[in-house]
Formats: C-alpha cells, sequence, structure tokens
C-alpha cells in the first residue's frame, strides 16, 4: 500500500469514527427517560422546579423542538465549517471548554502511558531474562495483582499516605508537576500489568528466535543481543497495545479526574452527557477520537519502526 | 456529578481515614495575630457551569467568594433582613417597593455604584432565557432607576418577601462593564470585599483584597475557590492543610475530621428534609390512615445515626426544629408497631403485589435509606421493593402521578431565606412541583393568606399551621434534616458558618501565621 493511500484509509477511517460516535453521543437524551431540558436547567440551578413556559422558551433557544435529523444535520453542518456549537448550559463556545480539557488529559494520559511503558519495559525484561526464577515469580505476581485493585480503591490510600500521612504530595488539584504524580502512577498501574505481561512474553519469543540464535552465533555478546535484538523484537506485542490504552485513558479516566479534581476530558464529557448538554459531549468525542486515531497511527509508525524484521529488510511471510 | 463508584471510593476513603485519623498531630489553636498577607483557600462543592450568569447557581460561587453583593442581606443568626448596597427601603404601594442605595460606593472596576447599575443587573436576570427562582418575570416586573440612589422594584401583586428577594444571590450587582457580549465578566466588576483577578477553568477562582472596600477593612490579602465537586476529596483538603474551609463535609467523613484536633467541624441545621414522599393521589397512600401507618413503622433516630452518621437529625415534621416558623411542640414521631398494624387494617388496604420505592441515584445514601424503610414496613405487613433511578429519568412520572414512594429531598428557602416557595410549590393543590400531589383547601388558604401577611411574626405563625396541617395528614414522611458542615482550618478566625452557603469570604475573616 501506498503511503497515500495508507493516509486517506487512515482519514475515512477518522471521519466514519468521528460520524459514529457523535451520533451515538447525540441519541443520548433522546433514548433516555426524562426531559433533557429540564436536565439542563437542573444543572444551571441545582435541584428543584423549572415552569413549563421556561422549559419551551429554553428549548427554543437551542432549537431543542427540532427533529432528531434536523439538529443532528444542524450540529454536522457547523461541524464541517469548524464549529463545535454552543453549550446549552453556559452558552458559550464548545471549543472553549473542550481545548483546555484535552490538554489536561492528553498530559495525564501521555504522562501514565510514558511511565507505563517504561517501568513495564524494566520489570518485562528482567522477567522474562530470569524466566522461573523467584524475581520472575514476584513481578508476575505483582502486576497480576495490579489488575484486580480498582482505582477508586487505590487513588483514596494512596492519598491518604502521600497526601495525608506523609504531606509528601498534594491531595489533588492540576496546578503543579507535584499534583500529577499520584493521578499519573495510579492511572499508570494498569497498563502495566498488561504491558508487562506482553514485554515478558515478547522478550521470551525473541530470545528462542532464530534471529537472535544467528545473531548470538555471529559473536554477538548477550548484552548485545539483548539490547539490539531482543529488547525491539519483544517490545512489539506491547506497542500494539499502547494505542488501544491511549484511547481509553484519553475519555476514560473520569474517576481519578473526580477524585483529584482535575478539569479533564473524561470528567467534561461524564458530565455533559449527564447534564444533557449533548454539543459539549459531541465536541469532547470528536476531539477524543480524532486525537486517539492519530495518536494510534503514530504508534503504528513507532510500531514498525522497532520491528527488528523490517530495519534489517526481512519480509514477513 | 453522579457517580455510584464514586461512593464506593468515599467508603474507602473513610476507612482509611478512619484509619489515619489516629496519627494525626495534635496541635492547640494558635494564639497569634492575624496575619494581613494572608489568603485563604476555599474547597467548595460547586463548580461554575453557566459562564457567570446571575440568574444560575453560578452566582454562589460569586457569593461564596466574597465578590458579589446584594441590595439587602439575610442575617441567619438573627434571622432577619438587613442592609447591604441598599441602606433602607419601604413599600410605597401594595405593588412598589423603592430602595436607598448606600452612597460612596464603587465597584472594584473604580466605577460608582449607583441606580443605573442596579436596575442593569436585576433587568439581566428577568431577561433571562431561564430566570432565576427569586427574581423572574412572575415576581418582579419592573426594576428602574429613580434618581442615582434610588432604585424602584414593581411586583405582579403585592410581596411582602420582597427583600428577602433582594438578598438573593440571583439578585447580586455587577458593574455595567461585567455585562459582555461573550457573557458576563465577573473579573473586578463587584462591590465586595474581594476582586477575582483570574480563574483556571474548571479549577478555581483567585481572588485580591478588594482595598476600596466600603465597609471597611478587609482583613485578608486574598483567597481562592477551589471546585471540588467530590466530599471525600473535600475533606482531604483540610485535613492536610491545602484548603483552610471545606464546605459540606459527608457524613462518610466526619468522623476523622472530628477526631482532628486541628480541625473544627461546624455544624447547622440545613434546610433540607430528606422525605419519603408518598404519592396522595393514588391508592394506597391516598388513605391518610396508611399514610400515618408509615410514619409510625419508621425508626428515625436509628436511622439518623447509622446511615446519616449523626451528620443529620431526626425529622419532627416539614420544618426543621431550628426555624422560626416550625411549630415547637412537635417531636420525633415514636415508632408504634401495634397502633401501625391498626392504622393498616383501619385503611382498608390488602396487598396484592410489593410498593415501590425509588431511591434516587443523586443521593447514594438513599439505597440505604429504602432499605431500611422496606425492612421496617414489613413489621407492619407492608411489602416494598427498592429500586434506584435517576432523579432525571423519574420526575415525568412522579409529577404526573405515576408512582408509590420516592426518597428526595428539597431545599425549603430555595435563595430565599423564607419558605413561603417551598410550602406553595410543593404542597398546595395547584403546586408547581406537588410530588407527593398532596392537596388540602384548608392549606391552601393558609397560603394565600401567608403570602399577602406583612407582619413577619403573622406570616410564621401561618408557616406553623400549615405545617401542623402537613402533620396532621401525614402528607409524606419527613425523614431526617440534613446538617451543612463545615470543616475549618486551626489557623482560621471568623468563620462563620451559612447553612445557605452564601457567605465564605468576608472582610472579617482571617488567618494566623
Amino acid at each position: 500500500m501506498s503511503p497515500l493511500t495508507a493516509v486517506l484509509r487512515r482519514v475515512v477511517g477518522l471521519g466514519a469514527a468521528v460520524l459514529l460516535s457523535s451520533f451515538a453521543v447525540f441519541l443520548v437524551p433522546f433514548v433516555s427517560p426524562g426531559d433533557p431540558v429540564r436536565a439542563l436547567l437542573r444543572a444551571r440551578m441545582d435541584f428543584g422546579e423549572a415552569d413549563e413556559a421556561t422549559v419551551q422558551a429554553y428549548a427554543e433557544q437551542f432549537g431543542l423542538h427540532d427533529p432528531m435529523l434536523v439538529q443532528f444535520g444542524r450540529w454536522l453542518g457547523r461541524f464541517f465549517t469548524g464549529d463545535m456549537g454552543l453549550s446549552h448550559i453556559s452558552g458559550t463556545p464548545v471549543a472553549d471548554q473542550v481545548l483546555p480539557a484535552i490538554g489536561v488529559t492528553l498530559s495525564l494520559a501521555g504522562s501514565a502511558l510514558l511511565v507505563a511503558i517504561l517501568v513495564s519495559i524494566f520489570l518485562g525484561v528482567i522477567s522474562a531474562t530470569h524466566a522461573g526464577k523467584w524475581t520472575d515469580k514476584l513481578i508476575t505476581s505483582v502486576t497480576h495483582a495490579l489488575i484486580a485493585i480498582p482505582e477508586y480503591a487505590l487513588a483514596p490510600l494512596l492519598v491518604l499516605l502521600f497526601a495525608v500521612r506523609w504531606s509528601l504530595l498534594p491531595s489533588a488539584g492540576y496546578d503543579s508537576p507535584a499534583s500529577l504524580v499520584l493521578p499519573v502512577f495510579i492511572l499508570a498501574l494498569r497498563p502495566i500489568s498488561f504491558f508487562t505481561v506482553a514485554v515478558r512474553s515478547g522478550v521470551l519469543q525473541a530470545l528462542d528466535s532464530e534471529h537472535v540464535l544467528a545473531a548470538r552465533a555471529r559473536g554477538l555478546s548477550r548484552t548485545q543481543a539483548l539490547t539490539r535484538h531482543v529488547v525491539p523484537h519483544g517490545l512489539l506485542p506491547m506497542w500494539t497495545m499502547v494505542g488501544v490504552w491511549f484511547a481509553g485513558l484519553l475519555g476514560g479516566s473520569v474517576i481519578v479526574e473526580v477524585i483529584f479534581a482535575i478539569p479533564g476530558m473524561g470528567r467534561l464529557i461524564f458530565d455533559s452527557i449527564v447534564d444533557s448538554d449533548i454539543p459539549v459531549a459531541q465536541g469532547g468525542v470528536v476531539v477524543v477520537v480524532t486525537c486517539a486515531v492519530l495518536v494510534t497511527g503514530i504508534i503504528d509508525l513507532i510500531h514498525k519502526l522497532s520491528d527488528p524484521t523490517v530495519r534489517i529488510g526481512v519480509r514477513h511471510g | 456529578m453522579n457517580l455510584g463508584r464514586l461512593s464506593v471510593a468515599a467508603s474507602f476513603a473513610a476507612v482509611a481515614l478512619a484509619l489515619t485519623a489516629c496519627s494525626s498531630t495534635a496541635t492547640p489553636a494558635p494564639d497569634a495575630a492575624a496575619d494581613a498577607e494572608a489568603r485563604v483557600v476555599v474547597a467548595n462543592f460547586r463548580a461554575p457551569i453557566s459562564n457567570w450568569a446571575l440568574e444560575s447557581d453560578d452566582a454562589y460561587v460569586l457569593s461564596i467568594a466574597g465578590c458579589l453583593e446584594t441590595l439587602t442581606k439575610y442575617d441567619q443568626t438573627e434571622k432577619k433582613v438587613e442592609p447591604m448596597l441598599a441602606t433602607s427601603w419601604k413599600q410605597t404601594s401594595d405593588i412598589a417597593w423603592e430602595f436607598d442605595l448606600r452612597k460612596n460606593v464603587k465597584f472594584q472596576d473604580g466605577t460608582d455604584f449607583n441606580a443605573k447599575a442596579v436596575a442593569n443587573s436585576l433587568n439581566h436576570v428577568l431577561d433571562a432565557t431561564a430566570p432565576a427562582r427569586a427574581v423572574n418575570p412572575k415576581t418582579i416586573k419592573k426594576v428602574e432607576a429613580l434618581d442615582a440612589d434610588t432604585v424602584r422594584v414593581t411586583t405582579p401583586a403585592a410581596d411582602p418577601l420582597l427583600p428577602y428577594r433582594m438578598a438573593s444571590v440571583n439578585a447580586g450587582v455587577l458593574s455595567g462593564a461585567a455585562y459582555t457580549d461573550k457573557g458576563i465578566d465577573p473579573m473586578n466588576h463587584c462591590t465586595g470585599p474581594f476582586a477575582p483577578v483570574s480563574e483556571k477553568a474548571g479549577q478555581s477562582l483567585t481572588l485580591d483584597r478588594n482595598k476600596n472596600y466600603w465597609d471597611g477593612e478587609v482583613k485578608l490579602a486574598g483567597g481562592e475557590i477551589r471546585y471540588i465537586t467530590d466530599g471525600a476529596t473535600r475533606s482531604t483538603q483540610v485535613q492536610t492543610g491545602e484548603a483552610d474551609i471545606s464546605m459540606s463535609i459527608p457524613a462518610t467523613s466526619l468522623a476523622t475530621l472530628e477526631a482532628d484536633e486541628k480541625i473544627s467541624v461546624l455544624k447547622a441545621d440545613s434546610p433540607r428534609t430528606s422525605t419519603l414522599y408518598l404519592n396522595n393521589s393514588r391508592a394506597p397512600f391516598n388513605k391518610v390512615e396508611l399514610r400515618k401507618a408509615a410514619t409510625m413503622a419508621l425508626d428515625l433516630p436509628a436511622m439518623a445515626a447509622s446511615i446519616y452518621e449523626g451528620a443529620a437529625q431526626p425529622a419532627t415534621g416539614p420544618f426543621a426544629p431550628s426555624e422560626p416558623w416550625a411549630n415547637p411542640d412537635l417531636a420525633v414521631p415514636a415508632v408504634n408497631i401495634d397502633e401501625a398494624k391498626k392504622l393498616v387494617e383501619a385503611s382498608g388496604y390488602k396487598q396484592e403485589k410489593p410498593l415501590e420505592i425509588i431511591a434516587i441515584t443523586e443521593r447514594a445514601e438513599f439505597a440505604g435509606v429504602g432499605a431500611i424503610i422496606q425492612e421496617q414496613f414489613k413489621q407492619i405487613g407492608l411489602k416494598a421493593n427498592v429500586v434506584t433511578k435517576s432523579y432525571g429519568a423519574v420526575e415525568p412520572d412522579v409529577l404526573a402521578g405515576k408512582y408509590d414512594m420516592i426518597l428526595s429531598q428539597r431545599n425549603r428557602m430555595i435563595d430565599i431565606a423564607d419558605p413561603i416557595g417551598f410550602l406553595q410549590a410543593d404542597y398546595t393543590c395547584e403546586g408547581g412541583y406537588n410530588l407527593s400531589h398532596y392537596c388540602n383547601k384548608d392549606y391552601d388558604k393558609l397560603i394565600s393568606q401567608a403570602m399577602g401577611e406583612k407582619d413577619e411574626t403573622k406570616r410564621h405563625d401561618i408557616y406553623r399551621k400549615a405545617g401542623d396541617i402537613l402533620a396532621k395528614d401525614a402528607a409524606n414522611v419527613w425523614l431526617v434534616n440534613e446538617q451543612a458542615i463545615d470543616g475549618v482550618g486551626s489557623k482560621v478566625q471568623g468563620y462563620v458558618q451559612d447553612p445557605l452557603t452564601r457567605y465564605v469570604l468576608t472582610k472579617d475573616l482571617a488567618k494566623t501565621k
């Protein structure tokens, strides 16, 4: 496939993903019980009643009485001109809420994945090169245990240890590098578990592969073989997972964002869906999907570059 | 935000907090002078989401921040309306009031505070598509500047509560420059002791001392309002000292904070009563005997002590006992299973299928409350199932009278420090928010009478009688009166808790070094 065709396929895929996901979000108030206009008004003014005239006037202001497809078509028309519309709660441009939130989430998810990748490479390689020994068993047990600990249980515990008891880190917020340490660590734990297992398995496979054995036969030391051939090849299974995890973290770190009072994208999308502020939810989803597709594309590239069979010109069968 | 997992997180936090509480270092309250350069951090439960529209709850954030001020102010201690930006007011006809404005007041941007600015601010709220509950075209017809220092407010009908409405945060006054094409910009546009200078979207509002404040010296150099919607996180912030004041502490964190000598835990009756709404409009709860039986079956003190962990008091009726219109003779209903069984029999109700108790997901504790009610109803032969649903999902059915029971809670003093709006909307035959579909013509007459009553003492007497009718008819089961709970660090001085959550950063608030 030519590079141009590959790029075109990505663009078409991105368009389809954006269209489908934004339509799915758009459907939420139409398939949910309850009145979405009253939900909007409740978000503005706590728990309580709004008279029918107010509900009607508010719906009129944002065209919420129009048929579903007319409303979606209107959103789509604006979207193609680069306008994500106005929030139905604040009346301000959706972009003003979505763009800062995606910046926050990219820094959070990116840092978490970077930590996860570095730690997993270290643990996975140690585990594989000591296969069957106590270090391997310990790493495997710990990483499997981490998968089972939910974020909503771990976060309060770490806050109480590091913020309340030892006063080492802030308990919440997004205003300093220190405030990111706990949320990044918590978000990194599960990817660390999965990535470590993947790296271990990849490295073990690579250790037994013909090209590594051939490299050793050519006189490369064990360390040279590890760094030049085994590790790059052993990371391939992990790279395929990184893109998926990144996409998941972009919109799915809502619990960590709430507990640590971080104004990120997961929380923005979740709150806007609960409050029926659909333009914000749609804008958020579009940005998340776009970022996810772009990042997975970049990771695919890294994947290809890190494949030693590609670098040494070996064709896959 | 409604997130089931968060309540689980809160529980984990509570357990872990309890584990660490014993290690907290006890420090005696400092006996030191206030630090003129100190800044106070407040962890607030509410985040502004409506672009600072004053008709929305964003006005509460500006009021808490010591930025937004109103013509009048409700003094929670004295239980009366007092002057703020207006020095006096008088009713010039049944439907007109005139407010004399305070002279020599300037907005933080240096412009003059005057009648034109007041009319401009109030008319913006009145013109909003979704106007405020206390200040809207149904309650206020017109606001006009008579001269530089006098504002006339005309109401559609006689309204003795207008000075209360002018104390609502939604009736706050900003300088003309605050009203821009892009919405409201509160930065340096208030009259209050603190001027907002910057905002981190979704995170916090930073304020500096207003050096030219009309009411004298402001003790703090500034402050920060942090938007922290998670209750457990707010508790942790005051425990670590990251916040000096944490508002609305959840019950799960109460014991830990109370055990921490560095923190003062302040409690006050909030105007919210958790209530088991009974559908009076259809069988079986259209029978007063069955409603009374439901009341007698429930052990309210046990409920307050268990589910609410002491953060609520058992209810005596529709009002909290500390409210001036509450009947002091009403006691917490005693559990009387034998009498309740007789009442069930007298109602003639033959149960064919279990009744349904809706526990709204917006209040995590209601699932537990529902389970207790389910068990205690069994003792009088009533079977009930508890279902959890979001309020938005059930509201249409509840308003249409298609339900048996729903656990919910309402604020009696929605934006004004008087329960008339609640009593009218929630319990009159034509009330716009009559969830229980209660209807009693005698009650309606009393409420009509109260609406025109200018004498506050007499009006409170009428409210008391109305409350007695509701209690006698067992319109609902009022379960517990919730408490407003704030955690305050030991360096803070001069903090006065406001259960209506309007005032936190004040000119008298101070902090020691």
